[in-house]
């Protein structure tokens, strides 16, 4: 039984960074004794915060739901970390359920993730490991007051604030994104003026025929 | 770990390895038990067992010398001290002179002296004092007890009968109270076992024996038996023959404490003891069948109620468990809302109701898609009242905005207008507590924390942020999506923090009127065309 649904704090939203996604490794000749003959890669799904921090205290649990012919294709991680290594031959979308703590009363999150073994871009040889990782925020809006309290306990917010080799997802990034998005914002209010010129001058034209 | 390095750990050979195998693991192993052997070969014959495996564990990093006990017998006493004396002294034995007892006692027979001494343990030889009574006393206590009317006459009597009576220390009756439980606790099982011996026939005698009435003699003789063995019960009614009869155990007892309760009551009414001195021969009797019933059952018996239990238990265990899942799954329902209680469709029937309205609920929609198609006129209009009534909306926010900054309240309000002015207070006022809350953090604090109040009425619940992106129509978002292409921007922001998702907005509605200004100028173009 929940301990007695407490109120939520209105007009008020805690966001949470996390990363989610695979890599994988395509398997030489030394396979996991258990893989079926036809696996070739070895793969490992997970969420996790974007410094590999510990989000469990927030998150339950995380469930991956792998394609049918997986052998008990729900795989549910209780404890940290929430990864998942499995092998398999073929690409296909992973439905990740992200349940979190009693306290909070909230819903699942539920998203996809298309499983990525192979190399699309160029000069990505075969043999790389293939990763195919993806920032997101989880953005807890109007939490309860319990939940609120646990939130609080960590600055889970923070991001490593330079690129490096092991951390992709950092505050260097995001302003590199941000500059990127206000580059087009500059372009596209450019096209926007161009195109009130020619559309004034079409009007005046007009006006004189 | 290879089963070969396991062997090369543990020191032994592998004499059955195939050839194929042995090219690149063998070598090393083969090598350390070339070496090994001159070291493990001398100290062999000396060790046994586990050590030889714990000393096989170090490899090759033996000790050059093994230390060895050589005996397995314990070592000799090699102290000189002299043994101190003991001797065996008479002692006196508390209450009864008439017996003479020895004991051993550290020290000289000199030091001890001639006399023979008090035990050391004779202070636990604690006897109880009971009430005394004489026959007159016992007949006047037990006719006050019996009728309330005598009682004034009782305490007339009570003043020169206490100066009489010799009064029995109180704090010995405690005493004796709380030996009476210890001596139930210990014998609970036994007086079980012993009774179901003697019940049946005693229960059979009881009616006969009860009604025999208890004289002044026979309550005497069962005090001072009471007294001579300290309120052991088991052995007062072992020895209990009073005139040839004897009594049933319960009978004593209850006569005894109805006894002692009412020579108390007589002398102090108030008395603390009193409360203790109650004791119920129903419930004993009960509680004896009981015991007897609980230990008379056989194997089988106890066989099924174990299984019994251990199948309740699980039944509890299963309910609990589909409880918990069953809440987890309603949390997931969207009809009834969700961030309320579902503890009132935990039980069975809640949810056979919640199911009932949740097809209900289905019914009703459909028949809305099924039926009739719905009057075209009364969806434009219903959204022309949507309409009037947002710009309405607006426009009223407007005026009390106004009408709070001229700090006067217009005197007639319509009802709308007041319910608005109402839910923007409730508003601010959740702002300015989620503000509260908050008041302690800085603005980093904040930000590192993700904490943003927004004050702005959005559904709650969890989402993930990249998916708060706007997104349009179909044809609009393609075109939205080959603009970005063309800007070298992706569809979804790499990282869609707080800040990226709010300029990536930004940026698509600037899109959109991008968008659509190219259209109008298309049209224009189109008409210019045609007017050509």
């Amino acid at each position: 039984m929940p301990p007695g649904i407490s109120k939520r704090i209105k007009t008020l939203s805690v966001s949470r960074p996390i990363i989610y996604g695979n890599t994988a490794k395509k398997m030489g000749e030394i396979k996991p004794p258990n893989a079926p003959a036809e696996h070739t890669h070895l793969w490992t799904i997970f969420v996790r915060g974007p410094n590999n921090e510990d989000i469990s205290y927030y998150v339950k649990k995380v469930v991956f739901k792998l394609h049918d012919t997986y052998n008990n294709p729900t795989r549910i991680i209780e404890a940290p970390p929430f990864e998942l290594t499995e092998t398999g031959w073929g690409e296909f979308d992973i439905n990740v359920k992200i349940y979190f703590h009693d306290e909070a009363n909230e819903k699942n999150l539920n998203f996809y993730h298309r499983l990525r073994l192979h190399p699309y871009e160029a000069g990505q040889s075969k043999d790389d490991e293939i990763s195919s990782i993806f920032f997101d925020e989880v953005v807890f809006n109007e939490p309860n007051e319990s939940f609120f309290k646990i939130l609080m306990t960590k600055p889970g917010n923070l991001l490593p604030s330079n690129k490096s080799d092991k951390v992709i997802f950092s505050q260097q990034l995001e302003r590199e994104e941000l500059d990127r998005i206000n580059a087009g914002i500059l372009e596209v209010d450019k096209q926007i003026d161009e195109l009130k010129k020619s559309f004034n001058e079409k009007i005046t034209q007009k006006q004189e025929k | 770990m290879s089963s070969s390095d396991i062997f090369d750990v543990l020191n032994i050979k592998q004499k059955s390895k195939s050839p194929i195998h042995g090219s690149s693991p063998l070598p090393s192993a083969g090598s350390s038990t070339n070496l090994t052997p001159t070291g493990s070969r001398v100290s062999k014959p000396q060790v046994t067992g586990m050590q030889r495996e714990l000393y096989n564990l170090l490899g090759d990093n033996q000790p050059p010398v093994m230390v060895q006990p050589s005996s397995k017998f314990k070592e000799k006493l090699t102290s000189k001290a002299k043994p101190s004396p003991w001797t065996y002294a008479e002692f006196k034995p508390s209450g009864k002179n008439n017996i003479r007892l020895r004991h051993w006692v550290k020290g000289s027979k000199d030091l001890l002296g001639p006399e023979p001494q008090e035990s050391d343990f004779a202070k636990f030889s604690v006897r109880l004092s009971l009430p005394e009574f004489t026959e007159e006393e016992y007949e006047l206590f037990m006719k006050s007890g019996e009728t309330k009317n005598t009682e004034k006459e009782a305490n007339a009597n009570k003043l020169d009968l206490q100066d009489n009576a010799e009064k029995p220390p109180m704090s010995n009756v405690s005493e004796r109270e709380s030996n009476v439980e210890d001596e139930k606790e210990k014998n609970k099982e036994e007086s079980a076992v012993e009774e179901s011996g003697t019940e049946n026939g005693e229960v059979g005698n009881s009616g006969k024996v009860e009604a025999e009435e208890w004289t002044y003699e026979e309550v005497a003789y069962l005090f001072t038996l009471c007294r001579e063995y300290d309120l052991r019960w088991f052995v007062i009614d072992d020895r209990y023959l009073f005139d040839g009869k004897s009594r049933p155990l319960e009978d004593l007892k209850a006569k005894f404490y109805e006894v002692s309760k009412k020579y108390f009551k007589f002398k102090d009414n108030s008395d603390v003891k009193l409360e203790s001195l109650n004791f119920s021969k129903d419930k004993e009797l009960e509680r004896k069948k009981y015991l007897q019933r609980l230990l008379s059952r056989s194997a089988a018996e106890i066989a099924e109620e174990e299984a019994l239990i251990i199948e309740s238990r699980k039944f509890e265990m299963a309910a609990k468990k589909t409880l918990s899942e069953r809440e987890a799954l309603l949390r997931l329902l969207d009809s009834p809302i969700s961030t309320q209680n579902v503890s009132q469709y935990l039980s069975s029937q809640g949810i056979s109701q919640l199911y009932n309205n949740l097809l209900s609920d289905r019914t009703r929609k459909r028949k809305n898609d099924n039926g009739v198609p719905e009057n075209p006129w009364m969806k434009q209009q219903q959204h022309f009242a949507q309409q009037r009534q947002q710009l309405q909306q607006t426009q009223e926010r407007k005026n009390i905005e106004t009408h709070s900054q001229d700090g006067q309240a217009s005197p007639r309000k319509t009802k709308k207008q007041k319910q608005e002015l109402q839910t923007a207070m409730k508003r601010k006022s959740e702002a300015a507590y989620a503000e509260t809350l908050l008041k302690d953090f800085s603005a980093e604090e904040r930000k590192a924390l993700g904490v943003v109040t927004h004050g702005e009425k959005l559904s709650p619940g969890v989402y993930l942020r990249s998916t708060r992106i706007p997104t349009y129509k179909p044809a609009l978002q393609n075109r939205v999506v080959a603009t970005l292409h063309e800007l070298g921007l992706p569809v979804r922001p790499a990282m869609p923090s707080f800040e990226v998702v709010q300029r990536q907005e930004e940026l698509l509605k600037k899109i959109v009127t991008l968008l659509d200004m190219k259209k109008h100028i298309d049209k224009l173009e189109a008409e210019k065309s045609i007017t050509k």
